[in-house]
């Protein structure tokens, strides 16, 4: 087993868009450990949110190699993909997307209803997670009834629920106040203190400080890693 | 579970979707409720009538005979020789009487008349290939001036002084003859219909002699020879399993050499036997037609329930679709996802198919209410009976099925687009 959580080796990411071809990522080589917490930041158009899905298993590299966690992304099937995805990797998005249909304890078991397992064990995890966040009273609440915060700490233990070595943050506190947004950069750095591995995407230069790295695109390449 | 979500969040969507399938599964169920239902009136009141009835007379056969009543052909031999066949039970002529006037003796020299009735000349076995009882009296006896007459027959000089057996009415011919009658006996009125009673139910039965004056004159050498015949035949076959044993034979008489009527009748026409069997037989062929017809309408109108469903679960593909993008990055397989909305179609097509069924037997109630409404608007021999509800269980069965299938297969395409959907497009979609 490699030292690096993800280990990504020349990288290259080539978009078709009707004739003309338009690369996104260019021969890009970033390790990262166990751990680690890093911000990836960048204008838009850097590449960062291709480099981010590729990261997340949603996208497949155009030539180089991936390595998630042990796991080469170029050469597994879509089913396993998706595997990877929902075992390996925590999803936290700018706009939280629960679903809304669902209860915030459902929107906490959907991962691992898409692994399997026994409902007890999820209802277990579950419940178990909604008080790591701090809203075991909000568990039948659907997402419409809950407030910005409330709704990306459910989102936080959405992605905790498989227990994921890596937690992908694209702008987590994008939609929220500054205030409710240092609540949520605090949970995501307790969480790296519990061990995980945190990527963090943003624009907003004021959460560098919460990183312990800093890995800055720029036309499709990392143009400076501190 | 997550299909079961979706739907209650999406409550008006997800009933306007059902209805579609409902009213198709209900209606197919109404049609085909509705069609059992008058089939077995019309058969039930076909038993009503001897099964085993038939006539005989002269017309064109084939696989849709006609019968033509113009010329007189049988005669009383034939009569005899037929009543003589293994397969028939009995065997009566119709010869038609036409009268212009009944007259009743109103105290001396006074007469009341009233205008011509039906009046058949026959036997006494007409009255039981007919089904028809006597309420009072008995039947006349051939050669005595004797009728038996129906009860409408009876009520004709008022009800407030119907004719009773015993009394004696008068009975004048289109020839100009008045003829005394006593009326010996009194029929029951009768609660079937059948092929005879549109030949019109007979309100007077009487002997030939002397009423009935229909013969050939034949010029045997220089004596003119005088045969009564009759138009028709009316013949009741020993049973139901020897109806068409009794057609058989009857026919194989008629055609060969010992009928008189073979002799008589013309050169362009057939001998024809028509069964109750063949015309229930025609009403049948005629009622399936129209169920299949209207089966069709109403499994089309299906179809197009599906269509609603495929074209409401498109809308909620494209509408959900960052949530599909969500559910792929928190790990759901395609397959996963593919289901979600089959289930969902499923749901539908299930839910629809149940509740079509119960309103179908809601609606089956009220179409054949309806139906029984107008049957007694008609009026005639049909008003005595009523239309029993005859639900068609393999229907219910058959259009539950479709509807759930349909609820299925339109859902495969919204379903199919919505696994293939790219995550990081998906996820993008505002």
């Amino acid at each position: 087993m490699s030292e690096y959580v993800i280990d990504i080796n020349s990288l290259t990411k080539i978009y078709q868009t009707g004739k003309t071809d338009f690369k996104a990522l260019n021969t890009v080589t970033l390790k990262i450990r166990k751990g680690d917490f890093v911000a990836i930041m960048g204008p838009s158009g850097s590449g960062k949110s291709t480099l981010m899905n590729i990261i997340g298993c949603l996208d497949r590299p155009t030539s180089g190699t991936v390595i998630i966690d042990g796991e080469n992304i170029s050469i597994v099937s879509d089913n396993e993909l998706a595997e990877i995805r929902g075992r390996k990797i925590g999803f936290i998005f700018q706009k939280f997307n629960l679903i809304p249909t669902m209860t915030a304890l459902k929107n906490i078991e959907l991962p691992m209803v898409f692994l399997g397992g026994t409902k007890a064990d999820r209802d277990q995890r579950a419940a178990e997670l909604l008080g790591k966040v701090g809203l075991t009273n909000w568990a039948t609440h659907r997402p419409s009834e809950l407030s910005g915060g409330q709704q990306q700490r459910i989102a936080i233990a959405r992605a905790l629920s498989n227990n994921p070595s890596i937690i992908l943050a694209d702008e987590p506190t994008g939609n929220l106040d500054t205030k409710t947004g240092e609540q949520i950069m605090e949970l995501l750095v307790a969480l790296n203190n519990e061990g995980k591995t945190i990527l963090l995407v943003t624009h907003a230069i004021a959460l560098k400080r919460f990183a312990n790295r800093v890995v800055n695109m720029l036309d499709g390449e990392v143009s400076e890693d501190i | 579970m997550m299909s079961l979500d979706t739907m209650k969040s999406y409550k008006i969507r997800t009933f306007l979707t059902l209805i579609g399938i409902i009213i198709g599964v209900a209606s197919v169920i109404m049609v085909t409720t509705a069609g059992n239902s008058v089939s077995s009136f019309i058969a039930e009141q076909w038993n009503l009538f001897n099964p085993t009835g038939m006539v005989v007379g002269i017309g064109t056969s084939g696989t849709v005979p006609q019968l033509s009543i113009r010329s007189v052909v049988f005669t009383a031999n034939d009569v005899e020789n037929i009543q003589h066949l293994p397969s028939v039970k009995t065997v009566a002529p119709v010869g038609v009487v036409p009268l212009i006037k009944i007259l009743k003796r109103d105290g001396f020299l006074k007469w009341e008349s009233r205008s011509g009735e039906t009046m058949y000349a026959s036997t006494a076995s007409l009255l039981e290939i007919l089904n028809m009882e006597l309420e009072e009296g008995t039947i006349f006896e051939e050669g005595k001036n004797e009728v038996v007459i129906s009860k409408n027959v009876a009520e004709v000089f008022g009800k407030d002084k119907p004719l009773h057996v015993g009394d004696t009415i008068y009975l004048r011919r289109v020839d100009g003859k008045t003829l005394e009658a006593k009326v010996v006996g009194i029929l029951k009125e009768s609660s079937s219909f059948s092929m005879f009673n549109t030949l019109s139910t007979p309100g007077i039965i009487c002997p030939a002699k002397p009423y009935y004056s229909s013969y050939f004159g034949s010029n045997a050498g220089t004596i003119l020879k005088r045969v009564v015949a009759y138009t028709i035949l009316l013949a009741e076959a020993t049973d139901t399993k020897h109806v068409e044993d009794a057609q058989n034979q009857i026919l194989n008489y008629l055609d060969g050499t010992r009928s008189d009527a073979n002799q008589y009748k013309d050169q362009n026409s057939d001998f024809v036997v028509i069964t109750q069997q063949y015309i229930l037989d025609r009403v049948d062929k005629i009622m399936s037609v129209i169920r299949t017809y209207i089966t069709a309408i109403a499994l089309i109108s299906l179809l197009i329930g599906g269509v609603g469903i495929a074209n409401i679960m498109f809308a909620t593909v494209t509408e959900r679709t960052r949530e599909i993008g969500t559910m792929m990055a928190i790990g759901a397989k395609r397959r996963d996802i593919l289901q979600l909305f089959l289930y969902q179609s499923m749901i539908i097509g299930i839910l629809g198919g149940l509740a079509g069924c119960i309103l179908g037997v809601g609606g089956s109630w009220f179409v054949v209410d309806l139906l029984n409404k107008s049957i007694q608007n008609l009026g005639g021999a049909f008003s005595t009976g009523s239309m029993q509800l005859t639900y068609a269980p393999e229907w219910f069965i058959i259009a539950s099925i479709v509807g759930i299938l349909i609820g299925i297969a339109a859902g495969v395409l919204p379903a199919r687009k919505a696994a293939k959907m790219d995550p990081v497009v998906a996820l993008r979609y505002e």
